[in-house]
């Protein structure tokens, strides 16, 4: 990527080059803007710096991570399970890049720093969202109505999936709308044989389908078909997932109106009360500790959820004294991340003689069932499961008897077939889940960080336990044996799906961001990542992410051409 | 051609499912070279010598090398250096010593110096033990991240055996088969009949 620094005056600039950061500069330099974007993180080289093919004989550890390099400075990312002793270096230092809690109340907060930011590790599970989400906070009176429906978005989602490629299964359910998907990934033995058994016990209530991912399973727009070496999230040197850093960063050079500027950690926007713009962008090179100002004519927030409300709350100037296009005070409230970690596995029997070839970088999925076309008394909203079979490794032996030519012999064979099915939750907006900058602490760069209020509340709770009962009944159904329950108490923010803090709805009094993502308060202002969102849905939410970054850049240029921005 | 290279010019030109992956079996051996052993961190030579033929009874050379040959007494000897806490090693260290103890007093003499079906003997002791006290320690893998070694000497010894073989280049290359980049997803597929030891 070109880094090159010139002072000057952009079109725009944004801020983050992740997912959304790396759309928004593909869009508005296609459409003919000179663009800036700042990072925070490092440059990141594919060739220097991914490794999805380094095998594990040359890790030190072996996989086992550097455990006390990893305790003292990443006690928050290590608990991620993609921050593993290949991937560590994409998940951010926790001691430079420090936030507060209630230690009864913890938040993980897994962050990227670098060119592609989270958008190289993501597990790339790409789902629609339905009216079915957007229409539930109007139903039922929570949280702001959204301001857009799934007509409104829908072209877009056709639009970031024929350029993104996604890998699905049609299915016809009005819950999780199809897309325009490239072929299937296969299931494989057991995943076939609990898919039928579900059908015949569920009918259409409860559908398994192959999980729905940004992964390509043929040749897409240059991209070449995976490989299938399976740990997307060490990077892909054939580009065959879909991350700003293959597939949009790329595009976005080519069109030679990008300025990519690594090492830039943003401090806060520049507001000019005259003209109720914002004029620029306070920026501190993260090599030198210098401060210095860009300036651009729009400026896109797409710095991940919690990162871009933190730049607006440190922008507070007299007039929004809580923090910049505050005046709803809805700023930094109603935090939300989807309820991880409940769910069951068990032994499918038989297909002793049949494998798997290849590591699929995909599971399976099952869409919501609760409160779809049934009523459920004890909690609002639903889940989704994400899951797979698989065969399990020599790694079972830790935990059996045995020793010797036998016990050998018997770890090089795959162990039985284990499905597990784990859910994934919609957590409620609630203003009471909110973030504010903690006026003592700074991060190794002088930012103010943010405190971070969050917890889950009974309704998210309740889905939990209902995932885990609901996963064992599917299996039972299955007939699996060695049925196991768990529930892993994932603190919220480990699912890394943290969304809300600066939402959109019609209202200016009640919300931060229009239909449009631009900010009521400042019209030349607009934030496209998942600080947006005014409910969480249970599904997935990066393509609705991507989805409305194209359309705000859209509406953005069309209104810049008009002379209205 | 570099591997890197070779992928992406590969993925450049679609060829990619056509082509087989032996092709990469040549960069990836060079990738695995040169992880030439250091010298102990922890273990004394004495210590060293039963870990040697320990693992070596856990894992013995079959119809592919064992656990010897794989070195797994180097890695055991980082963990324990760089990885384990104080107490996990003291565990491990006086688990040693308590293995040399129970040879000397059934056989007369050290473990390392024992014979092979007395060491059997000695590691079916503890074998037997670990698994009467099977619920004392967490019978579940651990997420990564609280993966620890505060475990019986027998359990951190088959955890660290079977991690530091399995994960060798002998594990992955001879006994496992890995291979890296597979080029293709099948489903559903008939298993390769099994390699006879």
């Amino acid at each position: 990527m070109r880094t090159v620094k010139k002072p000057a005056t952009y079109d725009a600039i944004i801020i983050g080059s992740g997912m959304t950061g790396g759309w928004a500069a593909k869009e508005l330099t296609e459409k003919g803007l000179k663009v800036l974007v700042l990072e925070a993180g490092r440059p990141i080289e594919p060739d220097r710096d991914y490794v999805e093919h380094v095998p594990i004989a040359e890790l030190k550890f072996r996989g086992m991570n550097n455990r006390r390099e990893t305790l003292k400075d990443q006690p928050i990312q290590r608990t991620c399970y993609a921050c593993d002793e290949w991937a560590s270096k994409f998940f951010v230092n926790d001691t430079e890049n420090p936030y507060t809690t209630d230690p009864a109340k913890p938040f993980a907060w897994i962050r990227g720093r670098q060119v592609g930011g989270k958008s190289i590790m993501w597990a790339r599970q790409s789902y629609r969202w339905s009216d079915l989400d957007f229409e539930a906070n109007a139903r039922e009176g929570i949280g702001a109505d959204w301001p857009i429906r799934y007509a409104d978005i829908e072209p877009w989602y056709n639009y970031v999936e024929d350029f993104a490629g996604i890998t699905g299964q049609a299915e016809g359910l009005p819950q999780l709308p199809d897309g325009h998907f490239l072929p299937p990934m296969e299931m494989n033995c057991a995943e076939i044989a609990v898919k039928e058994a579900i059908a015949r016990q569920f009918g259409r209530e409860r559908v398994m389908t192959i999980g729905r991912a940004a992964v390509l399973t043929q040749t897409h727009n240059g991209r070449a078909a995976c490989h299938y070496c399976g740990p997307c999230h060490r990077g892909c040197i054939t580009q065959s997932y879909f991350s700003s850093l293959n597939a949009t960063l790329p595009v976005a050079e080519k069109t030679g109106r990008l300025t990519l500027r690594p090492y830039s950690v943003v401090h806060s926007l520049i507001f000019d009360s005259q003209t109720r713009r914002v004029t620029g962008v306070k920026v501190i090179d993260g090599q030198t500790h210098k401060a210095m100002e860009f300036q651009g004519r729009l400026i896109f927030l797409c710095a991940s959820a919690l990162e871009s409300t933190r730049i607006l709350l440190n922008s507070a100037t007299p007039e929004f004294s809580t923090g910049l296009a505050n005046s709803s005070g809805e700023l930094g409230r109603n935090l939300m991340d989807h309820i991880m970690g409940g769910g069951a596995d068990g032994i499918i029997p038989g297909y002793l003689d049949r494998v798997q070839f290849g590591n699929r970088p995909n599971g399976i999925y099952v869409p919501r069932f609760r409160n779809v076309s049934s009523r459920e008394k004890n909690f609002l909203r639903g889940y989704g499961f994400q899951g797979q079979a698989e065969r399990e490794s020599w790694q079972r032996g830790i935990h059996e008897s045995g020793f010797g030519a036998s016990f050998k012999s018997r770890l090089r064979t795959p162990g039985p077939w284990k499905m597990t099915f784990s859910g994934f939750g919609e957590c409620l907006p609630n203003p009471a889940n909110f973030v504010e900058i903690d006026k003592a602490r700074v991060d190794a760069w002088g930012v103010p960080v943010l405190k971070i209020h969050c917890e889950w509340r009974d309704n998210e709770k309740t889905l939990l336990r209902d995932m885990m009962i609901q996963a064992a009944e599917m299996l039972a159904a299955a007939g699996a044996e060695n049925i196991h329950l768990f529930n892993h108490n994932s603190p919220p923010g480990l699912t890394i799906h943290e969304m809300g803090t600066a939402r959109m709805g019609a209202d200016p009094k009640t919300s931060v961001l229009n239909k449009h993502n631009q900010a009521h308060d400042v019209k030349n202002l607009f934030l496209t990542d998942g600080a947006c969102m005014a409910s969480s849905s249970c599904v997935n939410p990066s393509l609705t992410y991507m989805a409305l970054t194209a359309r705000a850049c859209d509406y953005a240029v069309s209104e810049m051409k008009k002379g209205e921005l | 051609m570099e591997r890197r290279e070779a992928l992406r010019l590969m993925g450049a030109a679609s060829v990619f499912s056509v082509l087989s992956s032996d092709l990469f079996a040549a960069t990836l051996q060079a990738q695995i070279a040169g992880n030439k052993a250091g010298s102990l961190g922890t273990l004394s030579a004495g210590q060293n010598e039963i870990v040697v033929a320990m693992s070596d009874v856990m894992i013995p050379a079959t119809g592919t090398p064992g656990a010897k040959a794989a070195k797994v007494n180097e890695f055991i000897d980082l963990i324990l250096t760089e990885w384990a806490t104080e107490e996990e090693r003291k565990v491990f260290l006086e688990g040693l010593a308590e293995t040399d103890r129970r040879t000397n007093a059934l056989f007369g003499h050290g473990f390392a110096d024992a014979s092979a079906k007395e060491q059997a003997a000695i590691v079916q002791g503890f074998d037997e033990e670990l698994t009467v006290s099977h619920s004392e320690y967490s019978p579940k893998e651990p997420r990564p991240w609280e993966l620890t070694l505060l475990l019986p000497f027998f359990a951190q010894m088959r955890r660290l055996t079977l991690v530091g073989y399995y994960t060798s280049p002998i594990g992955q290359e001879q006994e496992l088969k890995v291979d890296i980049i597979p080029g293709a997803l099948h489903g559903c597929v008939p298993a390769e009949p099994e390699v006879k030891p």
